[in-house]
């Protein structure tokens, strides 16, 4: 069974904010909602000044504080290691969204419940790719199985010593970046 | 005594409500599963309308609903790329903005709903009485070109008017012009195989360009070098190894020095000058004089930075990119525009990388075929200038008839000399500059007609508006532009069935010309003008629906150079242009205005695209605004050296004046701007009062922001008519009110 991951490689974002539409159509969510955000960050002055933007979106993490906190179970993980919520048995109260040091997870105002990143999990399993991976029109993301050593991800994470954000924390993220 | 905690509290009565609600636990799988399946899905391969690319997408419908995008991976434009313009306006569909049919104006901003009959009927008779009274020439078509502007171009000239107009003089119009006289042609980049990439002027991860990124993008990962030269840290900087903050307006002078060190080091490309071009030694003694120490006295870059610029650039030559231009500094921004594509075009000469890899090269493109003209008549020959002087050679010669100079049509309106106007995928009244001019040229014509699909400023001062089908609901001609490394074609189709009563351009223009007495050159439907243009290509209309993109087979090779100037050559000095009395060779020429250096309030005003916006139409689409929201990036940009002069801290408001207008914005104090200028996002300003939606949701829609057409005088390059843009001198204060 494939672990999945994504590496993102900040050199490479421009902030167009595709993968922000991209996984709000592919997941049906409304403008004001999101599964993933971009910060932009600047630093320097002339002639050694620079900018990055850092996609970000749920982690995954490997030891979820998200999925510790949940008091009904809901939150799980799938057995490609995908971090999910169950609509049926989440509560929104909210927990989740307090416990998760990247705040990544959204309350869905209708449905009163908690949302987040799904890893575009029905497009993999039918053989595609996460919705902000493929229309990305720099390629900063590589999804892939983080077990398999030859994929392009493990390759990229390799090559790069690419790190997880805040590692300090110990939750594991799935998600990689290269950052310069 | 027992204690609950909130947690357990909650954990029990969840398990409760669980099983009181749904009885056995549903896994999300299942869940996801029956939301899927809940509606049948289909995919329609078609060509997106968010930007004027036309990349080619896979659009996924549920049931009758539009749901999501995917790109078409071979697409030579977008190669399988879709930004975010391309996703969210999928949305756009279901805009309650939108036109539901025919409208004709009964009184300021008061439209009543006719049938398209009675449209035609009207439309037809009005426009045939200006014809009788004011000549054919009284009648213009302004579009914005794309494939079907054959059918547009066959409508206006079977009136018996040439006033064809595009955008071109508010958007490309030296680019195009410039390569023309240097090479023959507008060139394509391969930048994917390039080991260097200079992008002056010129940003696609702003203008967005989804072929041109994933090159840059494969390139970088390759190891290619690549330098941005921009007043301000564009996106495309974001990619790059290097920022070369020029001073706005300079980069001509940039470009002259490049081509001084190169000749004066004597790293020019030998061969290929000898061989494949015109005028060295002209060129040579012109820019003898352009030393690196001059630039910098123009440009503010470093002596030391252009030579070691220069040095890398022939280093890595002829496997080099000088990016061939769009808007930027090379369009329609700039008095010395012009010259500047003239010298990338000579600098590319001794850097030797035409038709090489890496280098800039001519795309193959698919030769249409054309409907029999025994069966079907071509209108008759039409003059082969403009009213405005296009084409004319003691005019604008080099302003080819057909492009135009479209920010001269209130001018040609107040002077009489055009009466009747059809506006096709255009709104001048925003995208024009000195919007109280335009207004009143246009509202001195005797006849309006609009295509829009909403009632944009333009739309809401014309006698009729028309609306189109929107392009997720029409049919459309046969596409050949995606032809980038090989010959393709591709269509656009509906993929559901039009909301409204709108009908697609062919519809319109037969329903017209049945009114017009012209309706013997529209005796044919659309598919059989389709299956004539796919004829000579053997490939099947049906095919071509079923697949979206398909290619006819021939592909770009390096190799010599065929270019299709006068000379055959690459003209270092242009034989055009002296035949016209006009400078043959690439010399500096300064900018139209300067900043006051003395006073601090003095600035340039620049402008420029953010990705998530398409000129002045997708300003009313939340899943879009909303990005400027979250962002906060309608700010304008200021350097913070200048705004502590001026007492500003970040996000304060300022009032920005110029001779022709005023606004106010709040600021965004960034390093990444050269202090000379303010950076002003285009995108924003929209005036028309119908531009709810957006405004509703966030930063958007009516009233929001300024636009830089609000502050630019209404100017005229001697050469080439265009409106240059970025001309500007504003005064700029603290202001006390609140801005965008």
């Amino acid at each position: 069974m494939p672990h999945y991951g994504i590496a993102i490689d900040t050199t490479k974002c421009i902030g167009c904010h595709a993968c922000r539409v991209a996984c709000q159509n592919q997941n049906g969510l409304a403008y004001d909602q999101e599964f993933n955000r971009i910060v932009e960050r600047e630093r320097g002055r002339y002639p050694s000044f620079a900018k990055e933007f850092i996609p970000l979106q749920c982690n995954h993490c490997e030891n979820a504080p998200c999925q510790r906190v949940c008091p009904t179970g809901a939150t799980y993980t799938t057995k490609e290691g995908v971090v999910l919520v169950n609509p049926k048995t989440c509560v929104g109260c909210k927990y989740c969204v307090e416990a998760c040091p990247y705040k990544m997870r959204m309350i869905d105002h209708h449905k009163g419940i908690v949302v987040k990143c799904v890893m575009c999990i029905d497009l993999v399993r039918q053989g595609g790719i996460p919705a902000c991976v493929s229309t990305c029109p720099t390629q900063v993301r590589i999804f892939g199985d983080l077990d398999d050593p030859n994929s392009e991800i493990s390759r990229f994470v390799a090559t790069h010593r690419a790190q997880p954000l805040r590692a300090d924390l110990d939750t594991r993220p799935r998600i990689f970046y290269k950052r310069s | 005594m027992p204690t609950i905690s909130r947690r357990k509290f909650l954990a029990a009565s969840a398990v409760g409500t669980a099983a009181l609600a749904v009885g056995p636990y549903v896994s999300f799988d299942a869940w996801a599963k029956a939301q899927n399946e809940s509606q049948e899905t289909k995919v329609t391969p078609t060509l997106c309308g968010a930007c004027d690319n036309w990349c080619a997408i896979n659009v996924h419908t549920k049931g009758d609903r539009v749901w999501k995008a995917e790109g078409i991976p071979g697409a030579g434009k977008n190669l399988g790329g879709v930004c975010a313009k391309g996703h969210g306006f999928l949305h756009e569909l279901y805009n309650p903005d939108r036109i539901r049919g025919p409208l004709k104006r009964v009184g300021p901003d008061k439209f009543e709903a006719i049938s398209w009959e009675q449209a035609f009927k009207e439309i037809g008779e009005k426009t045939l009485a200006i014809k009788e009274k004011h000549g054919p020439q009284s009648i213009f078509w302004l579009t914005h070109p794309q494939a079907n502007h054959s059918l547009n171009g066959r409508f206006l000239h079977a009136l018996g008017s040439s006033n064809m107009f595009s955008h071109g003089s508010t958007c490309f119009m030296p680019r195009n012009v410039g390569w023309w006289l240097t090479v023959g042609g507008k060139p394509e980049m391969d930048l994917e195989h390039s080991r260097m990439i200079v992008l002056l002027g010129r940003n696609p991860a702003g203008g967005l360009n989804l072929g041109s990124l994933r090159e840059i993008s494969r390139a970088r990962s390759n190891g290619a070098r690549m330098v941005v030269v921009d007043p301000r840290f564009n996106e495309s900087a974001s990619l790059a190894d290097r920022w070369l903050r020029i001073r706005p307006g300079t980069d001509l002078a940039l470009v002259l020095a490049l081509s001084h060190v190169i000749i004066e080091e004597g790293r020019w490309q030998k061969e290929f000058v000898e061989k494949y071009t015109e005028g060295f030694a002209e060129f040579a003694a012109e820019v003898k004089k352009y030393t690196p120490a001059w630039a910098q006295e123009k440009t503010g870059i470093s002596a030391a930075e252009i030579v070691q610029l220069a040095r890398e650039l022939a280093g890595y030559a002829p496997r080099v990119c000088v990016h061939r231009g769009y808007h930027g500094a090379m369009g329609t921004q700039y008095k010395n525009s012009l010259q500047l594509v003239r010298a990338v075009g000579c600098l590319s000469g001794l850097l030797g990388n035409f038709n090489q890899p890496g280098g800039l090269y001519f795309p193959p493109k698919p030769k249409l075929g054309k409907l029999d003209p025994k069966d079907y008549p071509k209108p008759p020959e039409v003059p082969d200038h403009m009213s405005d002087g296009s084409g004319d050679p003691d005019r604008y010669p080099l302003v080819p008839a057909g492009n135009g100079i479209a920010h001269a049509i209130p001018e040609l309106a107040l002077k009489g000399e055009l009466k009747a106007g059809f506006v096709y995928h255009s709104n001048p009244i925003r995208t024009n500059p000195n919007p109280a001019r335009v207004i009143a040229g246009y509202k001195k014509l005797e006849l309006l007609v609009s295509f829009d699909y909403v009632l944009s400023e333009t739309a809401t001062i014309a006698h009729y508006i028309l609306p189109e089908a929107f392009y997720l609901e029409s049919d459309d001609v046969v596409y050949t532009s995606h032809s980038v490394r090989s010959a393709q074609v591709s269509i656009r189709q509906p993929v559901v069935k039009p909301l409204y009563d709108t009908k697609p351009l062919f519809e319109i223009l037969k329903g017209m010309a049945g009114n017009l007495g012209i309706g013997e050159y529209f005796k044919f439907t659309l598919e059989e003008y389709n299956r004539a243009s796919l004829a000579p290509l053997h490939v099947t209309l049906e095919r071509l629906k079923k697949e979206g993109v398909i290619d006819t087979g021939s592909r770009w090779e390096p190799g010599p150079p065929k270019l299709k100037t006068p000379s055959g050559k690459l003209e270092m000095v242009s034989s055009i242009l002296k035949d016209y009395g006009l400078p043959a060779i690439p010399t500096w020429e300064e900018p139209l205005v300067m900043p006051d250096p003395k006073d601090p309030h003095s600035f340039r005003l620049i402008h420029g695209k953010q990705a998530h916006h398409t000129h002045a139409r997708t300003g009313n689409q939340p899943y879009l605004t909303e990005i400027t929201t979250l962002n906060d990036w309608a700010r304008v940009w200021i350097h913070p050296d200048r705004a502590k002069l001026l007492g500003l801290r970040d996000g304060d408001c300022m009032s920005i004046t110029s001779t022709v207008g005023k606004g106010r914005a709040r600021c965004r104090i960034t390093e990444g701007i050269h202090p000379d200028c303010i950076f002003l996002p285009s995108g924003y300003g929209m005036f028309s009062r119908h531009f709810k939606f957006g405004k509703k949701h966030g930063q958007g829609g009516y009233g929001f922001g300024i636009s830089y057409n609000d502050f630019l005088p209404t100017y005229f390059d001697p050469v080439l008519g265009h409106t240059m843009g970025n001309e500007i001198i504003v005064r700029v204060e603290k202001s006390t009110t609140r801005g965008a």
